[in-house]
């Protein structure tokens, strides 16, 4: 079967017409290119009559060419992958479909090679016998292809392997000794354990036709274990088949399936099992709840970890009174201190044994520590040991009470002698001993062998042959100095030295804080109870996992889980992966337990069995992609075309600037650029960036754009007048009128707003208000002109402008307002005015009011902190200011004075002086006092 | 491929008047030479110290008896039993007629020239108003504006342009009269006969002419390649070029002939010719026309050029 075929071959002759196309298409003239002539009696003159057609350009023939072609191969529709209906019609098609955790990752394709094989078996008029092989039931009796569908469609994948010979059997049993037509087996690729018979069993049913349809295998990869480490998490890992070196993102997630660390496992080539890591503190590794492998989204790729990770709670108990005012010479206090980072501490609140320590069993602690008890009261102690049996580590310090107390004490590891043994001191010829290297069967072994450490005094084991393996630290001369010992399911373990800095200086030591973390450590976890009834019963079902490697909530079809036996079997039907427990502990069940290895599927040599990929992502048609080609190709040549026959210059004579075609150009190639996928980039330059810009290198005077073209041209005009006025009078130089849009552009950059009311434009929103009062909160000035000083000469109604401002300033925080007063600095800022006219003459200045009003005839001029930030006039300042672009006024002033019109720029000189200087002109008068005080 | 020629819209004159206010700016006052004007001696507003027509008082003189009733200063009369007739000082500036051509020719900007050929002649006419009416000279432009002698002349013929769109061809030349210089503007590029037969009865009226050819650098260059459809702005008349390319030798010799025969035949006349691109300044054109006009002989051996 070739890889690529026409579906109708026949249409490729026509591409012999191809040649008939270019010599045609070579034959036609373009148009001409139309130009005006002016000298056109002297071209006339020397033109000779001719007319030789130019050939079309060579390019827009091959062009025109690709697209002909294009359109032929995309009718004879090429396909990569045909496939075609080779169904065998001899007997019902059996399928045989995998939908185990490995299926998981690609399982919509292998439901679409599904589909396709019970449409074939449609067409064919074939029943189909489908059967599940992870499944707990199989019904296989050969169905219509609708049922099957619907079957099919409602399957879904497993966390769990296959069950092949017992899917096989139905097949059997339901076939009931007929031959199938073609039996499709859609594997895994995982053989099902040791002895692998699945492909020997299909071959038994005698079917015409074999097929054995698998992925690429790359999906299966499972985590089989995962081992804390002192300073990384170590997981196994296992796959398929010794392909190629590949290398694998992990990932662990807390318990809200949050990702907190990430680490790597790398095969090596033609390795089937490795080792990743994922390093990270040991505060942080309590956390992991799940570790996954990233993109593979299946029950194998995903492992489930329990309290045994978590931190230990621990209990603990002194025998003697705590004294909080000398705590120092606590043994507590030296196990808090050491264990406090790693484990939850649970202390007795009453001093009385016989209620503190039912009491804090109750709380199911890990480990009970207790230090120099000698000896628990009777129904306590049964206790303490029906708790140590379920399961509980009791870790106990030596000390005084220890010592004195009686030998049958059950709750120790070994034998002790009676009173305790002291090195060196002045009765003794032995000096205090060191300690040895720790055995290789302690938890502490692989720590370094403490060289500073000196044990005076300690309480001595009775020699038992065990006593050598129940050692997990000694002396230097041999002397046990950690025994240990299993109790029921629990443990104990003898520190035969207190807690204390009396006996020994371990207690001071970071080898005493390793010791309990590694001990603690060794301790089961999520908490033991005393009842140890849960062996019997077993675990609930908490959470199970799903085929794509998350938790879900538990289902009705699992069963308690066997305590015990979380981490040693592989899931079941009855115990699919998950945890199992409550929500206090759980045990964690994983798909596979560790050191499992997954086999690939076995097929007997020289089987007549046909293997075929997946199908469905595979067969894919080039059709579109050459429609696509040709209708660009069609797209670019009218746009050529057009080019050529100058529609664009059309365009570029009725818009008269330059470049128009390179701007239309620039507008396709924009919009292809569009059209493509956006690439992030983490620019943080915005639009509108480069306005804000220009607007910062110099002063800008500004006006609020009410939307009325005459309105906004005077407003225009006349700040660029005052502009004008400002450079030729002043050192401040502003740069061009800037027209604003309140509602949206930034209005922080400008010092002073000009806002012309106009009662017929439309009412600002309540938004661009906002943003003026913002602007004033902000030390912006607002300066409002009405325009409406001689509009209504009975001067007792307001004029329509002025109601206009009125419903601004409603909506607005303004202070209270006055008439500019005679010695306010606005009247002495640059030039000294005695009134502020514009276009009329007549209407007060008002600005902010100074409440606090003295008068103080010596001061010239006053001013409050700060700057007015309103002004309102009636005068029409913009009006006055206008200019042309020669320089002449654009309206008379009323009256006609053209010294009121100079008065008026003086007033813009005064206004935009005082915005940009603020007080500093008023504070001028303090000049003499100044120069005074410096005895000038 | 975009046309290299186009039409283009007719220049606002207002715009133009700021810009040849701009170009006149950069030329020292035009006097027009007082040797060349035979009866105006003195030029601009300095009377003649006796009277004649003109605009200011010179005296006031007894009635006598015949004069038209409608020159006695009754004012005057009114002072004491004699009756007085006002007489003006005689002043006689010279006048210069300026033209431009405004045809549908001249309205053609190609690439390669910054400006219309339109807006280039209007420039040139304006800024020559303009330095003229500083020296004092009348500034008229035949069949829109009757000669004026005003300082704000170059604004009031634009006006006049404003009002009275010129529709190309040069106009009536009726209304110049005496012995005045004319500077026309225009790119002159009907047959030379055809101009010639227009500007040889002007020069046997003893007008002193001064012709500016104003022309775009796609008409001398003649940049055009393949096949090109080229277009008459004046007739409309179409023609088709193959391959306009091998036109252009051909084409440049006849775009010069035409010019050398112009401006030869000009020269015949006693006329000067300034030859002007649009991708040139038209300070280029201005200074040489105005050289002209005050009478600088050097410039003479280059006319025609």
């Amino acid at each position: 079967m070739s890889a690529f075929a026409f579906a109708f071959p026949a249409v490729l002759t026509t591409l012999v017409l191809l040649p008939v196309i270019w010599w045609l298409l070579r034959l036609t003239p373009p148009k001409p290119q139309a130009e005006v002539f002016p000298p056109f009696a002297i071209l006339a003159s020397i033109l000779k009559r001719e007319e030789t057609p130019a050939q079309s350009p060579w390019w827009l023939t091959l062009l025109r060419m690709l697209m002909a072609a294009a359109v032929v191969f995309a009718i004879a529709d090429p396909v990569f992958n045909p496939r075609t209906n080779t169904l065998a019609s001899s007997g019902p098609l059996a399928l045989v479909v995998d939908n185990t955790w490995a299926s998981a990752t690609d399982w919509q394709s292998r439901v679409d090679t599904a589909t396709t094989l019970i449409d074939d078996a449609e067409s064919r008029n074939v029943p189909i016998a489908l059967v599940l092989t992870a499944e707990r039931q199989h019904d296989a009796v050969p169905v219509d292809a609708a049922t099957a569908r619907t079957r099919l469609a409602a399957a879904e994948p497993r966390p769990l392997l296959a069950d092949r010979t017992a899917a096989i059997a139905s097949l059997r049993t339901a076939l009931d000794g007929a031959a199938p037509g073609t039996l499709a087996f859609i594997s895994d690729g995982m053989a099902g354990g040791e002895t692998d018979e699945t492909v020997a069993a299909l071959q038994g049913l005698s079917p015409a036709d074999l097929r054995l349809i698998e992925g690429d295998g790359a999906a299966a990869v499972a985590i089989t274990a995962a081992v804390n480490g002192a300073d990384a998490l170590t997981v196994a890992l296992t796959r398929l088949d010794g392909g190629p070196a590949r290398s694998l993102p992990l990932t662990a997630y807390d318990s809200r399936s949050r990702p907190i660390a990430t680490g790597t496992a790398s095969f090596a080539a033609g390795a089937t099992t490795t080792t990743g890591t994922i390093t990270a503190p040991f505060e942080l590794r309590n956390d992991f709840a799940r570790i996954s492998i990233d993109g593979l989204a299946n029950a194998g790729g995903a492992y489930l970890l329990d309290d045994g990770f978590r931190r230990r709670r621990v209990a603990f108990l002194s025998g003697e009174v705590v004294d909080a005012s000398q705590p120092l010479l606590s043994p507590l206090h030296y196990i808090n201190r050491a264990l406090a980072p790693y484990a939850d501490l649970i202390e007795p609140n009453v001093a009385d044994l016989s209620i503190a320590i039912p009491q804090i069993l109750e709380q199911n602690p890990s480990v009970l520590i207790m230090a120099d008890i000698g000896r628990l009261p009777e129904d306590v102690q049964s206790e303490v040991q029906r708790w140590i049996e379920a399961g509980g580590m009791l870790i106990r310090f030596a000390g005084p009470r220890l010592a004195a107390a009686p030998g049958d004490d059950p709750l120790v590891p070994v034998v002790l002698r009676k009173g305790e043994r002291a090195l060196g001191g002045a009765l003794s010829w032995s000096e205090p001993q060191p300690l040895s290297a720790y055995p290789s069967n302690s938890p502490f072994f692989g720590m370094r062998a403490p060289q500073d450490i000196l044990i005076k005094r300690q309480v001595l084991a009775e020699p038992t042959p065990d006593l050598a393996e129940r050692t997990w630290a000694s002396l230097a001369d041999g002397t046990p100095l950690v025994t240990t010992g299993p109790l029921g399911s629990g443990r104990i373990v003898l520190f035969h030295i207190s807690a204390e800095t009396g006996w020994s200086n371990l207690p001071l030591s970071g080898d005493f804080v390793e010791m309990l973390r590694r001990t603690v450590q060794l301790s089961r976890g999520g908490g033991v109870s005393a009842e140890g009834g849960q062996a019997t019963t077993g675990l609930p079902p908490y959470r199970l996992m799903t085929a794509n490697g998350t938790l879900a909530a538990a289902t009705g079809e699992a069963k308690p889980l066997a305590a015990g036996d979380g981490s040693k079997v592989v899931a079941s039907f009855d115990n699919p992966p998950g945890l199992y427990g409550s929500e206090d502990g759980y045990v964690a069940h994983n798909l596979f337990p560790p050191e499992h290895t997954i086999r690939p599927l076995v097929v007997p040599e020289g089987a007549s069995i046909l293997r075929e990929p997946l199908a469905g992502k595979e067969t894919w048609s080039l059709k579109p992609y050459l429609f696509t080609l040709a209708a660009l190709l069609l797209i670019l040549d009218c746009a050529i075309v057009l080019l050529i026959g100058g529609a664009f210059a059309a365009a570029a004579r009725r818009v008269p600037r330059r470049g128009t075609t390179a701007a239309v150009l620039l507008a396709l190639f924009a919009g292809a650029l569009m059209a493509m996928p956006q690439q992030g980039h983490a620019a943080d330059s915005k639009p509108g960036d480069e306005t804000i810009l220009s607007r910062l290198d110099t002063t800008h005077l500004a006006y609020v754009v009410t939307g009325e073209s005459e309105v906004d041209r005077i407003s225009e005009r006349g700040l660029a007048g005052l502009t004008e006025f400002l450079t030729y009078r002043t050192t401040l130089e502003p740069g061009e009128p800037a027209g604003i849009d309140i509602e949206k552009d930034e209005l922080a950059l400008y010092p002073i707003i000009y806002w012309p009311v106009s009662a017929t434009a439309s009412m600002p929103s309540n938004a661009a208000i906002s943003r003026i009062d913002a602007y004033m909160r902000n030390g912006g000035t607002v300066l409002f002109d009405t325009r409406d000083q001689y509009i209504n000469l009975d001067g007792n109604a307001t004029s329509p402008n002025t109601e206009r401002l009125q419903a601004i300033l409603a909506n607005l925080d303004i202070p209270p307002l006055e008439p500019v007063p005679a010695d306010h600095v606005l009247t002495k800022s640059f030039y000294l005015l005695a009134n502020f006219p514009g276009r009329y003459a007549g209407s007060p200045l008002w600005v902010e009011a100074e409440l606090d009003r003295a008068e103080d005839p010596s001061r010239p001029a006053r001013a409050g902190d700060g700057v007015s930030p309103i002004m309102i006039t009636g005068n029409d300042f913009a009006g006055a200011w206008a200019i042309d672009t020669n320089g002449m006024a654009l309206l008379p002033t009323v009256p006609p004075d053209e010294l009121q019109r100079e008065h008026a720029f003086r007033s813009g000189v005064n206004i935009m002086m005082y915005m940009l200087t603020g007080n500093y002109k008023a504070d001028q008068v303090h000049v003499p006092a100044l120069l005074e005080r410096l005895g000038q | 491929m975009a046309s290299v020629g186009q039409i283009v819209e007719p220049t606002p004159t207002r715009d133009v008047l700021s810009r040849a206010q701009a170009r006149a700016a950069l030329i020292p006052d035009c006097m027009v030479e007082a040797q060349r004007l035979a009866n105006t001696v003195i030029a601009g507003w300095h009377g003649r110290r006796k009277r004649g027509i003109g605009e200011n008082f010179w005296q006031f003189r007894p009635y006598v008896d015949g004069e038209s009733l409608s020159r006695i200063d009754w004012r005057r009369s009114a002072r004491d039993d004699h009756t007085y007739v006002r007489d003006r000082e005689w002043e006689a500036a010279h006048t210069v007629w300026v033209w431009a051509d405004l045809s549908p020719s001249m309205m053609y900007k190609s690439t390669f020239g910054t400006v219309s050929k339109e807006s280039r002649a209007l420039v040139i006419m304006l800024a020559l108003a303009e330095i003229l009416a500083r020296s004092g000279e009348r500034i008229g432009c035949p069949g829109i504006m009757e000669p004026i002698a005003a300082r704000n002349a170059a604004e009031r013929l634009a006006t006049a342009l404003m009002h009275n769109p010129a529709t190309g061809g040069l106009p009536d030349t009726g209304m110049i009269r005496g012995s005045s210089d004319v500077v026309l503007i225009g790119d002159f590029l009907d047959p030379v006969q055809d101009v010639m037969a227009r500007l040889g009865p002007l020069a046997r009226r003893g007008l002193k002419g001064h012709v500016i050819e104003v022309a775009d650098p796609a008409e001398e260059t003649f940049p055009y390649t393949g096949r090109t459809e080229f277009t008459d702005p004046e007739s409309g008349q179409k023609i088709t070029a193959g391959r306009a390319e091998t036109l252009k030798d051909d084409y440049a010799r006849a775009y010069v002939a035409r010019r050398e025969t112009l401006a030869e035949s000009l020269r015949h006349l006693g006329w000067s010719f300034v030859p002007h691109r649009t991708d040139r300044l038209a300070s280029e054109a201005l200074v040489a026309v105005h050289m002209y006009l005050s009478g600088m002989p050097a410039m003479r051996a280059e006319r025609g050029r």
